[in-house]
């Protein structure tokens, strides 16, 4: 562990969060730093962190193109780039956008293709395409050619195997498209790590309707027909040029891996999360007690520590990498979250779909701006605080425990309490012996892969 | 219950008539006329998606004169025709098919035996789909076809119809892709609803 807690990457500032905060929960007396190799040493390594040095995220794009066959491309065709948006909240989002704009200049260089678009797809709200489009510079990079869509959007039906589902109009509108994204385990609860790569296709690129078919439709693990039913079929599959991902593990970016064919893609990128992130989310299932502090730049759910989004904590007693698990049906009704987080410390998140943390955890606001900044029903939920430090102080006499884990957006380490730090410590050994020897063959063997092979 | 304290108003001067509004208006408060969008006061439940939307920056937010409240009562109808029409549609009456609002799926049954006919009334009536409104869609067209009702979409892009679903799954679907446990999937929440009906009766 270092004294000095890490620098966590900044937050862009949004009309989806309140102000920003005055202070960061890392510059608080008694929090430290632990890095993820620390805990497990067999985490790939990153070959970025943070910082405006982009050229190692260049060089991996490009390396990761050279075998990507662009010869369906025409000089006179016209393609879309699709991004998403929470790529972008990935350490300050910059390795992100230094990828996507590689991929427009390779493509540009190897095809001659001049009308390459950038479609900007947003989780939620089109504010969000308006903010981060010009924060990455992304319109003058594309020359104007960059439009936001969203999950309201025209629409534009797409016969599948299962029935008529709807993508939005904008994100098709092209000969070709590139899908370009990001494997970061997030909503692992719903996904189940079951054809990730392919999810956008229900997400990212669709409608309201067809989202909510993948949520409501079916199971976990059988929604996951939905957007493969998508990319197969013969729309899309006319239409799909390559795609390229950025990699990462908890230590940071990895790499960037790029494929004409998205299984293979899909493939390695399991083996890969499974690896990499295994041992880190079943350490965090074997958290006992915690005060949770969200203290970065997006939705609560998806704030980073360690490289590992918050719900990863908030769902942490259920495997759900393991296959033979049901469907997460039950724990809607009534939304049964992780009982070893006592308290919740906002001292910084986006406002919206908030409103089962603070009806579920205690929860203490940093500060009456910040809480004025938050819905009316967060409000009605949480205490407010004088200022970060007194909301620690007061998350501590409430959940009566010592150990807090900040959720900063950081990757490589977390930033935690002492008693966190000497806890997951302790747990680490056993837990990544357990996940070693039966829960990652178990997990790839459920996916169709040889544990000899790759373990 | 949900109360609803401010609305949208428009500002004629910004706009410019394309329709945005009109097309993402979940209770469909909004209607374009003579090339400027009109807001219904009685019908705007403040979901704020036509600000979102609107290149023009023509809407914004001003407070209610009466708040606007919507909310039903599921002891209102009659509880074998709820129970009935929740079962027609595989929810549990106690789900949350809404995980903003948490409107439960009894709350949206009730709404539609009390005669609300398309998602919009839905809307009006419960206050789902009046926060993010990505992921309660199919949920309520599952529980208005329960009912019988005919789904007729809107003119425009507000909402469209879908159907696919877990239970529909062809077997040569099912047989192609076995990773997708279509079968336990469906072993599971019949057996969940199952130990729910149980657990109500006993």
């Amino acid at each position: 562990m270092q004294e000095i807690a890490i620098q966590p990457p900044e937050i862009m500032p949004s009309v989806f969060g309140p102000e920003l905060p005055r202070q960061r929960a890392a510059h608080l007396p008694g929090i430290v730093s632990l890095k993820v190799k620390e805990l497990f040493e067999d985490i790939p390594q990153a070959i970025y962190l943070l910082g405006d040095d982009l050229s190692v995220i260049r060089r991996a794009t490009e390396e990761a193109l050279t075998d990507v066959d662009m010869g369906m491309i025409k000089d006179q065709d016209s393609i879309n780039i699709l991004c998403s948006e929470h790529a972008f909240n990935i350490l300050e989002g910059k390795a992100y956008a230094e990828m996507i704009k590689t991929i427009k200049d390779v493509v540009q260089e190897r095809t001659g293709c001049q009308n390459i678009r950038l479609r900007f797809c947003a989780g939620g709200g089109m504010a969000e395409a308006r903010e981060i489009i010009p924060y990455f510079q992304l319109d003058s990079y594309f020359d104007g050619k960059v439009r936001g869509t969203g999950p309201f959007d025209r629409g534009v039906p797409i016969e599948t195997e299962i029935g008529t589902l709807y993508g939005l109009a904008r994100v098709y509108d092209a000969d070709w498209i590139i899908h370009a994204h990001n494997d970061d385990p997030r909503e692992i609860y719903f996904h189940r790590l079951i054809d990730r790569a392919l999810k956008p296709f229900t997400m990212s690129y669709a409608r309201m309707e067809t989202r909510s078919v993948y949520h409501f439709n079916f199971g976990n693990r059988s929604s996951n027909i939905v957007p493969r039913a998508i990319f197969e079929s013969p729309f899309v599959q006319e239409r799909f040029a390559f795609t390229c991902f950025l990699t990462t593990a908890p230590t940071g970016i990895i790499g960037v891996d790029a494929d004409n064919d998205l299984h293979h893609l899909n493939r390695r990128l399991t083996v890969n999360t499974l690896k990499s992130y295994g041992k880190l989310m079943r350490l965090f299932a074997a958290i006992d007690e915690c005060v949770a502090v969200l203290d970065s730049g997006r939705w609560p759910w998806y704030l980073h520590a360690g490289g590992l989004t918050s719900g990863n904590l908030f769902k942490a007693p259920t495997d759900f990498m393991d296959l033979s698990v049901g469907s997460i049906r039950k724990e809607k009704r009534g939304v049964k979250l992780n009982p070893a987080v006592k308290a919740l410390v906002i001292n910084y998140a986006w406002r919206e779909l908030f409103v089962e943390l603070p009806s579920i955890y205690p929860t203490i606001v940093a500060g009456s701006t910040l809480a004025q900044g938050l819905a009316k029903r967060i409000q009605k939920h949480a205490v407010v605080a004088e200022n970060l430090e007194a909301a620690m102080e007061l998350a501590q006499q409430i959940s009566k425990t010592d150990k807090a884990i900040v959720f900063d957006g950081s990757y490589g380490s977390i930033n935690l309490s002492p008693a966190m730090g000497q806890f997951l410590m302790e747990k680490a050994p056993e837990v990544g012996r357990k996940v070693e020897e039966e829960l990652l063959p178990k997990w790839l063997k459920q996916r169709g892969f040889d544990p000899e092979q790759n373990s | 219950m949900k109360k609803v304290y401010i609305m949208s108003q428009v500002d004629e001067d910004k706009c410019i008539g394309d329709k945005i509004c009109e097309n993402v208006c979940p209770t469909g408060a909004i209607k374009v006329v003579k090339r400027k969008a009109r807001v219904d006061e009685s019908r705007c439940a403040a979901c704020l998606k036509c600000l979102d939307m609107c290149n023009e920056g023509a809407l914004r937010m001003v407070p209610r004169k009466q708040p606007l409240t919507m909310g039903v009562d599921p002891l209102d109808v009659d509880q074998d025709e709820l129970q009935a029409l929740c079962r027609r549609a595989r929810f549990d009456p106690e789900d949350a098919i809404c995980l903003c609002t948490l409107t439960t799926a009894k709350e949206v049954a009730a709404a539609i035996l009390k005669g609300a006919k398309t998602p919009e009334e839905v809307t009006l009536m419960t206050g789902i789909r009046t926060s993010c409104g990505m992921w309660c869609m199919a949920p309520i067209l599952r529980l208005l076809k329960a009912r019988g009702l005919d789904i007729v979409p809107p003119k425009g892009y507000r909402w469209y119809d879908v159907d696919a679903n877990l239970w529909d799954i062809s077997e040569a679907v099912s047989k192609k892709y076995p990773e997708y446990c279509f079968e336990e999937d469906k072993k599971f929440y019949d057996e969940d609803m199952l130990d729910n009906l149980i657990s109500m009766l006993t």
